[in-house]
């Protein structure tokens, strides 16, 4: 059976009316969801997403120095997590901190991602350095950890606020 | 000896297209976040979705006609609209985290940079859509689908202490989690398993394939049998994220993430394995959700449908797919990141459940429709308790995605 819809004009502004309810509602979820909390809760999840990140990088370069990981995907990791840590810088950089002190962590936060992105530098030359060049894959997981430290200590320090 | 290799070749490929983007996604994101101590969600999941495929299945070989046209029918236009809108959008959403995913996949195994891999893949799934036979498209994606079990290999591989991993399964809020986020996260799973367009894609594949109340057994032990295996893989990728994520403190955020425990437990020739999988898996479900927004689209305006049917006899059903690949390239060639599209489409699909669940309940006890093949009690009680699961998700998404930031 062919069915087709059927169209009352004084239905018609129903949709339209639904319609600008959804993308209302959809705004103030973005909004909302958006939303965060203070400078000291804001460097905290950066801290966490670039930990996250850098632990990442940090196996793929074991597993490919192991060789159980291809280069293409090595490269593609790496990729994806520098722009983890690019985000989270960003975020840091975007805060309004009001108290020096706020302020102090911002600039902390800064540095140690700055680190973090330095890193991720060196083990990015190190892959298109290839087998043998400089720096090594070693020295690029080396760069990784000390970042890694770096925001553990950060991370310590604004947990225990 | 033909209708057990039937059999058998319909609980592979359901196994194989078992895993999407949505199911490949979230769960690693909840093995790297809550170890094993959501799985009873996947068990939820994968338990309801056999209960409305089977319904919806026996609605198409029934009635002879896809249930969304059934619905559209029965309940008359709006309650089909209502249905139409929120399939739709959903449908909408994961065709465009499908076809992201295929590119990651491509990105993995190419380092070639995912959007340009974008119109690539959206070309391929209208090109299959629009040349290769619906059984054919089926069985193959469903089956190359099938090396994602890779997972459960790397599981192995890996040589977890099981004891501890069994430890995980009792369902508890991790330390460092609230339960507002592993609620949130219990509903994106369900969500990702019972993703509306895996009914309408069933009914209307049983109408392609001609199905009739004979094949109701194979349609049943191909649900029965071979979705819980494949609820099974989902498990196997939320173990695997949960003893190699877990203890670094990884929180998935990319599907480079995902493949990391595969090589760590299976080397090279793995993560080979997995990502052919993955995009197996991922192809396959962009040309499900494809037809699938073809399907209800057609099937709500009374438009000629079917992949049976050559494209000129059915050009408004085809023009709609080629729109949706369309409007799919578009949103992801904004840069909008495929793995959070995937997130969001899980979290919405849990949002939309009643509207295309209830319909299905309602059409399945009619028996204008299905003769003597109408639920059987216990069906219905199964039905109505699922009715109130969905309805507690759907109410609750929102708000939980409001209170955890959608989950970060």
């Amino acid at each position: 059976m062919r069915n087709t819809p059927v169209s009352a004009p004084a239905a018609k502004s129903r949709p339209r009316l639904a319609a600008r309810l959804w993308m209302l509602a959809v705004t103030a979820l973005a909004v909302l969801t958006a939303c965060g909390g203070g400078t000291a809760e804001s460097v905290s999840t950066a801290v966490k997403d670039s930990s996250s990140a850098v632990a990442t990088a940090r196996i793929a370069l074991r597993q490919d120095m192991d060789g159980k990981l291809t280069r293409a995907a090595t490269s593609t990791t790496l990729d994806d997590e520098l722009k983890e840590v690019q985000t989270s810088r960003s975020s840091v950089l975007k805060l309004s901190p009001a108290t020096p002190e706020d302020r102090d962590t911002q600039k902390q936060a800064l540095d140690v991602l700055d680190q973090c992105a330095a890193g991720f530098a060196t083990a990015r030359a190190a892959l298109s350095a290839g087998d043998g060049g400089t720096p090594s894959l070693a020295d690029g997981d080396k760069a990784l950890a000390g970042a890694q430290d770096a925001l553990k200590q950060l991370g310590d320090k604004v947990g225990s606020k | 000896m033909k209708r057990i290799l039937g059999v058998a070749l319909g609980i592979l490929t359901a196994i194989g297209g078992f895993v999407d983007i949505g199911d490949l996604v979230t769960n690693a994101v909840v093995g790297s976040r809550f170890g094993l101590s959501l799985v009873w969600v996947v068990a939820v999941g994968v338990l309801g979705i056999c209960l409305f495929a089977n319904m919806s299945g026996r609605v198409a070989a029934a009635s002879g006609r896809a249930t969304f046209e059934v619905i559209r029918e029965r309940l008359g236009p709006r309650a089909g609209l209502a249905n139409l809108s929120a399939s739709f959008l959903i449908n909408l959403m994961t065709v465009t985290a499908e076809i992201g995913g295929i590119a990651l996949a491509l990105q993995l195994a190419s380092s070639v940079y995912y959007l340009l891999w974008i119109p690539v893949a959206a070309l391929a799934v209208w090109f299959v859509i629009w040349r290769v036979r619906f059984s054919i498209m089926e069985n193959v994606t469903g089956l190359v689908g099938l090396t994602l079990i890779v997972f459960a290999v790397a599981l192995f591989l890996l040589k977890p202490d099981w004891g501890a991993l069994a430890g995980q399964l009792v369902p508890t809020v991790p330390g460092q989690e609230t339960i507002w986020t592993y609620s949130y996260y219990a509903i994106a799973l369900f969500g990702a398993a019972m993703t509306p367009y895996e009914v309408f894609f069933f009914s209307s594949g049983a109408v392609e394939e001609g199905w009739t109340v004979k094949d109701l057994l194979q349609e049943r032990t191909n649900v029965l049998v071979g979705f819980p295996l494949g609820g099974l893989l989902s498990v196997a990728i939320a173990a695997c994220a949960t003893v190699v994520l877990l203890p670094a403190g990884i929180s998935v955020t990319s599907l480079s993430q995902v493949v990391l425990p595969v090589a760590e437990g299976a080397g090279k020739l793995g993560l080979a394995v997995v990502l052919v999988g993955i995009v197996a898996a991922t192809f396959g479900a962009a040309l499900e959700t494809t037809l699938s927004s073809g399907y209800t689209l057609a099937q709500f305006f009374g438009w000629s449908w079917g992949k049976f049917r050559r494209p000129a006899e059915a050009a408004r059903f085809h023009l709609a797919m080629i729109i949706c690949l369309l409007v799919g390239i578009a949103v992801l060639a904004t840069g909008v990141d495929p793995v959070l599209v995937t997130e969001y489409s899980v979290v919405f699909s849990a949002i939309a459940l009643p509207l295309t669940y209830l319909p299905i309940l309602i059409v399945a006890n009619d028996p204008e429709y299905m003769r003597e093949h109408v639920n059987g009690r216990a069906v219905n009680a199964l039905g109505m308790v699922y009715l109130v699961i969905i309805l507690v998700a759907s109410i609750a998404a929102i708000p939980l995605m409001i209170v955890t930031g959608a989950g970060s």
